[in-house]
């Protein structure tokens, strides 16, 4: 479903991101990209729906090359594609259902959503999508009045609105908690395995990657290092691990049993 | 581990202990130079030549009329004989205990000793004390002066009501010269006052060449259905329809009624001189009058216009507040490096609007009130410009700022959602704009209101136009009013601006 052919990206300032990074997903995966900070992990993601410009290369969605779409076109196909953020990009003052509303825009009148009126189905939607992740009450609360694990919910909530064939995950659980990390993965998850969304997720805790992927690549400074299926991943060891992050890596314990820490309201 | 030192290793002296004392006798601060201690010496140096110069100064002003200098240093000692004799002692101290810095500083290599910098501060405030015309002793003296306005604009409220009166009075003709028919005596109305003269006619006082008053006729005047106890005062009308109060012995004339009501008394003819060109019979008039407060109670014309002025000060406030967000805004767009480092050109319009912005606002809105008073005439909508032009500048930096920092993260998920511009715009910069516009308005709002009572003194409308005025005619009830009301306003908007910022932010 998607396809990505010799990616290249290269910022103003000279920086190499990404350099040359080919890869296949097929419908149904959860795919995940593992790789230290600065290995290129969210610019890939970025230029999948094009946040950030991508140099050089081919990224077919369902025979569309992505960088050659229009701007109309574009909005189509981003609106295909949801995308969650390590630090939730909530609109902090707007509320929680305007801002899982937000996740409606590609598809209803620009005009009228400007003034906030949505269709009443949206509405119904969003509360649906809300009730999936488990924080109806919080509807009408200001999205900053949230905790770290609900902001994050949030953000699922609003990515499930766009009815996405695709997530992309940035560092999902970077900034929250470990216990809390399995709650939102579990969302993924589920959304992967229920609603049949391909997830394509970056993630740091090789426990993580071992319990939720179905498949891997492993990104260095740019380059695919590492391509894996789920049984390679499972007998991945500590060496192989820090392979691809490098000598300062550990391989940090995310389970709920090993880490006492506070749990998320 | 290694001491971290910031001070730097005194240079080596180029001269001996006592020479270094010797030469900062005959120069003041070379023999800490030539020490090694330039810093030092030059201080001293610096000092010593700004108070002797201000000395100087001082002394000229003193006695600026005497031909040369030591005329103008005796007349300045006998004027102020302790300012300068201090000053004079401070310097000698100072140029003695240099020397022996001096000295101490090359032998001893000491950190410095500050005792030299305290006689150099105590020079300058004793120089200070008489350039600032500090007079401690009046200050205490002349303290009981403060008390009449201060009183009177910390409690000036008698001046806000007035009494309503009721007068009543009655009046009687009287003819100059007795030559012809003299008028009859007024017809009385039971229970309405009534006042007779006896004769009706006589003669007014005249001035011989010397100014002197000839007396004129005594009349009698008889008065019935006053009030009882009240003090009546008299009136005198002329032919002509002027009318004046008529004095004897230099008092107005004025009787006080017995308990019935009634006066009789004797008032000799005022004096007022008739025109030549008067023809017929001289008709005047006398009349007495009782004025009474009737306990009816009604705002003083102070209030009224204080209360006016205040409403045209708000609203001069809101208007330049209104008309300053209308133009900040884009401009405010111009001023913010994040949305303005596209290209050279965008950053230099960046930078010439920054730089306007600033300039704009370094100036006081009391200078651009002198400006716009020329430009448009005195009156709220010179005071309204001045503040406008303030605003706009004081605006367009903080709304540039809360631009620069906004969070790309909300604009980036809503663009990834498949929104177009316009949409993007809408749900994650405007929510993020809107707390901080509305707080800094409210807070411009605030400062307008508080300026444009300051904008009146120059002419700029408002109340501070009133009050400047009331201050120049001495009268600091009405000032008092003024004061009172700007605190008021002041007090509630500061308590309002707060509680709206609070809400939105």
């Amino acid at each position: 479903m998607l396809e990505i052919k010799n990616l290249k990206k290269i910022y103003d300032d000279g920086t190499e991101a990404l350099k040359d990074v080919s890869f296949d997903v097929e419908e149904g995966e959860f795919l995940v990209v593992i790789g230290l900070s600065g290995s290129g992990k969210s610019t890939l993601l970025r230029c999948i729906n094009r946040l950030i410009e991508p140099t050089e290369g081919k990224i077919i969605w369902n025979g569309r090359n992505i960088p050659e779409a229009e701007p109309a076109e574009l909005r189509n196909i981003r609106r295909q594609i949801g995308m969650i953020f390590q630090h939730f990009n909530l609109v902090k003052r707007s509320s929680v259902l305007t801002n899982v509303l937000s996740g409606r825009l590609g598809y209803v009148n620009p005009w009228s959503s400007v003034l906030h009126r949505f269709p009443e189905s949206d509405r119904k939607q969003a509360m649906a999508a809300l009730e999936r992740v488990g924080i109806t009450d919080q509807a009408n609360k200001r999205a900053d009045e949230l905790s770290g694990g609900q902001q994050q919910r949030v953000g699922i909530a609003r990515a499930l609105m766009q009815d996405p064939k695709m997530i992309l995950a940035d560092e999902p659980v970077a900034s929250l908690d470990p216990v809390l990390a399995h709650t939102i993965l579990g969302y993924l998850e589920q959304m992967n395995q229920e609603l049949g969304i391909t997830v394509i997720c970056s993630l740091h805790y090789l426990d993580l990657v071992q319990r939720y992927a179905t498949r891997v690549i492993g990104l260095r400074d740019g380059n695919i290092v590492y391509r894996g299926t789920q049984e390679d991943i499972n007998r991945m060891t500590d060496e192989e691990f820090k392979e691809i992050y490098g000598e300062e890596a550990e391989r940090v314990s995310a389970g709920p049993k090993a880490k006492e820490g506070t749990a998320d309201g | 581990m290694a001491e971290i030192t910031r001070e730097k290793k005194p240079l080596k002296s180029l001269v001996p202990a006592p020479a270094a004392g010797i030469i900062s006798l005959i120069v003041p601060g070379l023999g800490q130079v030539l020490g090694g201690k330039v810093q030092r010496g030059l201080i001293l140096l610096g000092s010593f030549i700004s108070i002797i110069g201000l000395l100087g100064w001082r002394i000229h002003t003193l006695a600026h009329r005497e031909p040369d200098a030591w005329a103008k240093f005796v007349k300045a000692l006998d004027r102020r004989p302790v300012f300068i004799l201090v000053v004079l002692l401070f310097i000698v101290f100072l140029w003695l205990w240099n020397a022996r810095d001096a000295y101490k500083q090359v032998k001893e290599k000491k950190r410095g000793n500050p005792i030299v910098f305290v006689i150099i501060l105590a020079a300058f405030f004793t120089l200070g004390l008489q350039i600032s015309q500090v007079d401690i002793v009046k200050m205490f003296v002349e303290l009981p002066d403060a008390w009449p306005p201060l009183s009177r604009v910390l409690w000036p409220w008698e001046a806000a009501i007035t009494h309503e009166t009721d007068e009543i009075g009655a009046s009687a003709e009287i003819l100059i010269g007795c030559d012809n028919t003299p008028p009859a005596i007024p017809v009385e109305v039971e229970g309405e006052p009534y006042i007779m003269a006896d004769p009706t006619c006589g003669e007014l006082s005249t001035l011989d060449e010397n100014n002197k008053v000839i007396k004129g006729s005594t009349i009698t005047l008889t008065g019935r259905g006053f009030a009882p106890d009240t003090e009546t005062l008299i009136f005198w009308q002329d032919s002509l329809g002027n009318e004046f109060r008529p004095r004897q012995d230099g008092k107005y004339v004025s009787v006080m009624t017995d308990s019935k009501g009634e006066f009789i008394f004797d008032l000799v003819m005022p004096y007022r001189l008739i025109p030549p060109s008067a023809r017929g019979d001289q008709i005047h008039q006398v009349s007495a009058r009782q004025v009474t407060e009737t306990g009816v109670i009604s705002a003083s014309d102070p209030l009224k216009l204080t209360i006016g002025r205040m409403i045209e000060t708000i609203f001069m406030g809101m208007m330049a507040t209104f008309f300053g967000i209308i133009f900040s805004i884009p401009i405010s767009f111009l001023a913010a490096r994040n949305l303005m480092s596209g290209s050279w050109l965008t950053m230099t319009i960046y930078f010439v609007t920054r730089t306007i912005l600033n300039i704009v606002r370094s100036i006081e809105p009391l200078i651009w009130a002198l400006i716009a008073v020329v430009w448009v005439g005195l009156g709220p909508f010179a005071g309204i410009i001045a503040l406008t032009l303030h605003s706009v500048a004081a605006l367009g930096k903080l709304y540039s700022e809360a631009i620069e920092s906004i969070d790309p993260g909300p604009i980036e998920a809503i663009q990834a959602t498949g929104a177009n511009k316009l949409q993007t715009i809408m749900f994650a910069v405007v929510p993020q704009m809107i707390p901080p516009f509305v707080s800094f308005s409210i807070y411009r709002w605030d400062i307008n209101v508080r300026m444009s009572t300051v904008i009146g003194l120059v002419g700029g409308g408002g109340i501070g136009f009133l009050l400047v005025q009331y201050i120049r005619l001495l009268d600091y009830k009405a000032a008092g009013i003024a004061v009172w009301f700007i605190a008021i306003t002041v007090a509630i908007l500061d308590y309002v601006s707060s509680e709206i910022r609070n809400r939105f932010v």
